[in-house]
């Protein structure tokens, strides 16, 4: 396992007799990439403001390691903060150049002189805003601000970044351009600790998740893990050609015949009345399964060998995504100030 | 990896500031350098043109009458170019983005130089155009008490930007710290130093007050220096309704050379102290 190079212990923050964030205990190791998923006001802002030295904590501590030296407690060391790249909240800058500004944030961190006018050059095409480098922050679209405020965390080439809500503002372009270098830090071994709403984008990118809800970490894990909570999980299958309207009722029922032993025959109304549906224009279907890693086996072995004559299957997947807002429902739904009510059958994983 | 220790505990970052605050605030230094230096103009040259106005008698009573102005300039210059220096990190929510960064001590240190020398450099521009007329009326060497008069105007901005960055420390809004800063520096003291002497008259002098430590910059160039310092102005005569009868009011002139300046430095330490104690409290 690699070293831990973020250690909360026992993190608590008050603001007054509200409890934002209560007794947190989370381990971020080097190269993993954390994803910090909770609902509004469940503490993920607080959390990193607090790693940030931008909020005291009331208790607890937040332990750091940069250099490869041992963990140390960041109110303790100055000069952490330094070696971590922050994008808190939504940016506001001060109403100057976007060059002028970049230019003396690489100052202030002590990026290499002769080097920061490349680097400032590089990240500003590479975010497609070199054409307004020296145009002022108060002409930038939402979007543009936000870009420049990544721009901003990652700038002095940081081994931990920790961006809260990257995303907002952005167009499906530049989110996609956006995730597209985070990936690209990710393969550099970069540390980054992601707090978004944005279950996609989490999904896609972290190798964690992190729940959090009345400032409590209501699970810590992989989605896989995370979704082996669910009673029920999804697959989707994705047919070569779309399935005949007249055959398929009668297909759909051989399917289920045929899948049952596996498929969640007890499906909670509100994800489907059906395990097996459809769905034209996606040319798939979508099956409702009990979960285990050996029935995905199974299913997919039945459906190419047996449906061989019916269909063709060209791509079987388990998504990621809907599994994580599932997960995320259920924790969520089932948290309360007091803690996670513990469910029947449940294995939350939580706070190790 | 490089060594980012030494970013923040050396002074580097205090300079990158300074020279970052210097051209941030590049547009407020133009407008109030322009302002002063026509005010200068208006007084030193203009004024004279008039047949109306005869020139003083001498250098150091023109300085005296050309420097009616600097507190004014001083006063609105300290309100407008410190009173952002905290608060707006907090009310513009910038402080989320430097502050990680830069040790938050070393942010506002390198913000207020920044904002000091900008203003010493408004009241520097004012000294010389005066100092130019001065020499264009009567010739040289420049009257030295002149140089007094700019150390003491120097030691006056240190003082009442302390004080609004006291204000700038705990206060929420950057408008409203100028709006109060301003009210208190122009109308609070003179109004609390009016009613101190209409109770006291010379029993109590208000050295509480910043715009009666002011007076030094004016004061200083007279020779000798005021003695009395408190003067007493009576006058007679029948007032409306035939009520009548001798009337006399006090004022205090200036504080002396020596109370002054330890006074002004006072004010300095004590509003430095107090705002670093409010600013350290103050989370985003």
């Amino acid at each position: 396992m690699s070293e831990i190079v973020i250690k909360l212990e026992n993190l608590t923050k008050n603001f007054g007799n509200f409890t934002a964030v209560d007794s947190i205990n989370l381990e971020v190791c080097r190269g993993e990439t954390i994803g910090l998923v909770g609902p509004n006001g469940a503490g993920k802002t607080t959390t990193i403001k607090m790693i940030a030295k931008i909020l005291r904590p009331n208790s607890g501590k937040i332990l750091i390691r940069t250099n490869g030296s041992e963990l140390k407690d960041l109110q303790h060391v100055s000069s952490t903060v330094s070696q971590i790249g922050f994008l808190i909240d939504i940016p506001n800058f001060y109403n100057m150049t976007a060059y002028q500004l970049l230019k003396y944030f690489g100052k202030i961190q002590r990026y290499p002189k002769d080097k920061l006018d490349n680097r400032i050059d590089e990240l500003l095409a590479f975010f497609k805003l070199s054409e307004w480098k020296f145009e002022r922050v108060r002409n930038f679209s939402k979007g543009m601000v936000q870009k420049l405020g990544i721009i901003q965390a990652i700038l002095h080439d940081p081994d931990i970044i920790i961006l809260d809500e990257p995303q907002t503002g952005l167009d499906p372009l530049a989110r996609i351009e956006i995730r597209k270098y985070l990936r690209e830090l990710q393969s550099l071994g970069k540390t980054i600790f992601i707090a978004s709403h944005m279950l996609y984008e989490i999904s896609e990118i972290c190798d964690k998740i992190a729940l959090i809800n009345y400032g409590k970490i209501i699970g810590f894990d992989t989605v896989e893990n995370l979704a082996l909570t669910l009673k029920t999980s999804e697959l989707n299958c994705l047919l070569l050609e779309p399935l005949d309207a007249e055959k398929l009722p009668p297909l759909l029922n051989r399917i289920d015949e045929r899948l049952s032993p596996f498929l969640d025959q007890n499906l909670d109304p509100k994800i489907s009345k059906i395990p097996i549906l459809y769905n034209p224009e996606h040319q798939g279907l979508k099956l409702y399964f009990n979960g285990k890693n050996e029935s995905k086996g199974e299913i997919l072995k039945i459906l190419v060998n047996e449906f061989e004559s019916d269909f063709t299957v060209i791509s079987f997947t388990q998504p990621k995504t809907s599994q994580l807002e599932r997960v995320y429902s259920k924790l969520v739904e089932n948290s309360t100030p007091e803690g996670p009510i513990k469910l029947k059958g449940d294995d939350i994983k939580n706070e190790k | 990896m490089r060594n980012e220790n030494a970013s923040l505990t050396g002074l580097t970052p205090i300079f990158h500031t300074i020279f970052f605050e210097m051209k941030k605030q590049r547009k407020k230094l133009y407008f109030f350098t322009m302002v002063s230096i026509l005010i200068a103009v208006l007084l030193s040259y203009i004024l004279q043109l008039f047949p109306d106005n005869l020139l003083a008698d001498t250098q150091a009573e023109f300085f005296s009458s050309g420097l009616n102005f600097i507190s004014f300039i001083t006063l609105f210059s300290a309100c407008l170019f410190f009173s952002g220096i905290i608060c707006s990190e907090f009310n513009k929510r910038t402080g989320f983005i430097v502050f990680p960064k830069i040790n938050k001590y070393k942010l506002i240190i390198g913000k207020y130089i920044g904002n000091l020398i900008l203003v010493v450099s408004i009241i520097t521009a004012y000294y010389f155009v005066l100092g130019l007329f001065g020499f264009y009326y009567y010739g040289g060497p420049i009257n030295i008490r002149i140089f007094y008069s700019y150390g003491f105007a120097v030691l006056y901005v240190i003082a009442l930007s302390s004080f609004v960055t006291l204000f700038s420390s705990f206060m929420k809004n950057v408008n409203v710290t100028i709006i109060i800063t301003l009210i208190i520096l122009l109308m609070g003291f003179n109004i609390a130093d009016q009613i101190v002497t209409l109770f006291y008259a010379d029993m109590f002098e208000p050295l509480y007050s910043l715009a009666y430590l002011g007076n030094l910059i004016t004061s200083v160039l007279e020779n000798p220096f005021p003695d009395p310092r408190y003067v007493e102005y009576s006058f007679g005569g029948m007032g409306p309704g035939g009520m009548g009868g001798n009337f006399s009011y006090g004022i205090w002139v200036t504080p002396s050379i020596f109370m002054g300046t330890t006074l002004l430095l006072v004010y300095i330490i004590g509003c430095f102290i107090l705002a670093a104690l409010l600013f350290k409290r103050r989370q985003l």
